[in-house]
């Protein structure tokens, strides 16, 4: 499924209301449990233990949520200001693996980055590829399989010149009715409910910073699980090497 | 006897957050974090009340309020709703699915869940 097209085109004001809806709707499940975080602090009979526990996830969760105002915030912005350049993916991979790797943990999770050797670089902007998969990451830590790791991974398409940068998540599949609504929806550039909790904000954000790359995301139904992937071209000044 | 309580929610620390209230609260709590998995813990652990979130990953809550009704020896066991969704689910629509008390996810304090767990438990 390929993403790419005409978000918003002629759409500007229709999009934007939609948009404030859905940011609204994304930002009320963190601002839910941490309330309910917040009045559990409360509680006398907890541990110290239990309170830091606390005060961490509620850490987490703020910062959750301040990332996805400020990728708002980003995503607001003129394409013209993200600069662009050779971009090893790896690395940012990696970036997002260390990033990622404290709350993965706390959720007794792994994310791990799958090594692919002689990838050639791609034209991005890193710091928006990193959103994109931080993104992508942090949706299936919430909703994949509560077991299963989640594997970042790298593919070139040689044939169309690209790099492909996935997150693979493993858990209960989405019904078939859920992702063609999906799959309709994000090719119109709409936000969509890309997950039941989710407005899919993250995924229309993750499409903006796409298309500002030249690139687009895309995403992949899986008996156990999904992948929801970034394409972006290759560098070709320096694949030439 | 301890009263058991399924909590079947896909937020983690949110899930954690209700089993540790219920558990403060006396019950004997079990998790299921989707749909799936709660059809096989309900089965087994055979609860008195099941505290259930309406938008869940992969087979809905719906089809799980379906799936416990087709079952006449679990078609009793009553539901709590826990959504962010309260506001736009009348009490009178699913009602017939055992649904017995709904929670707004926003405005519910933690006693709250215990109040209408044991609401339900008792009638």
């Amino acid at each position: 499924m390929s993403l790419s097209g005409s978000p918003n085109e002629g759409g500007g004001v229709v999009s934007r209301v939609s948009t404030i809806g859905v940011a609204a709707h994304e930002l009320k499940s963190p601002l839910v449990l941490l309330r309910q975080l917040a009045l559990e602090l409360r509680s006398e009979s907890l541990t110290d233990a239990e309170r830091d526990r606390l005060a961490w996830q509620m850490t987490h969760i703020s910062e959750k949520a301040l990332r996805l105002t400020s990728d708002l915030t980003k995503a607001e912005s003129q394409p013209a200001l993200f600069a662009l350049e050779p971009v090893n993916p790896l690395d940012v991979a990696r970036d997002v693996r260390t990033e990622l790797q404290g709350i993965y943990a706390a959720h007794g999770r792994k994310l791990d980055v799958r090594r692919v050797r002689n990838l050639p670089p791609v034209i991005a902007n890193r710091d928006l590829l990193r959103r994109i998969l931080l993104n992508f990451a942090d949706n299936a830590l919430h909703y994949g399989d509560v077991e299963g790791a989640v594997q970042l991974q790298a593919q070139l398409i040689r044939e169309r010149s690209i790099i492909r940068l996935s997150v693979r998540d493993f858990g209960p599949h989405m019904p078939v009715k859920s992702w063609r609504k999906l799959v309709d929806t994000l090719s119109e550039g709409q936000p969509v409910h890309a997950r039941p909790q989710s407005s899919g904000l993250g995924l229309y954000i993750s499409n903006e910073f796409a298309r500002a790359m030249n690139g687009s995301i895309g995403a992949i139904r899986h008996a156990d699980g999904a992948s929801f992937y970034v394409e972006l071209p290759v560098s070709r000044q320096l694949s030439l090497l | 006897m301890t009263e058991r309580v399924v909590v079947v929610e896909d937020d983690v620390w949110l899930a954690e957050h209700y089993l540790r209230v219920l558990r403060r609260a006396g019950y004997e709590t079990y998790h299921a974090g989707h749909a799936l998995g709660a059809i096989d813990i309900i089965d087994d652990v055979r609860p008195h009340a099941v505290l259930l979130d309406v938008l869940l990953t992969g087979t809905t809550a719906l089809a799980l309020l379906h799936e416990l009704r087709s079952h006449a020896d679990l078609a009793g066991i009553p539901i709590v709703l826990a959504t962010n969704l309260a506001d736009q689910i009348d009490i009178e629509d699913v009602a017939s699915y055992g649904v017995k008390r709904i929670l707004d996810k926003a405005t519910m304090h933690p006693d709250d869940i215990v109040a209408a767990v044991r609401g339900v438990v008792q009638s």
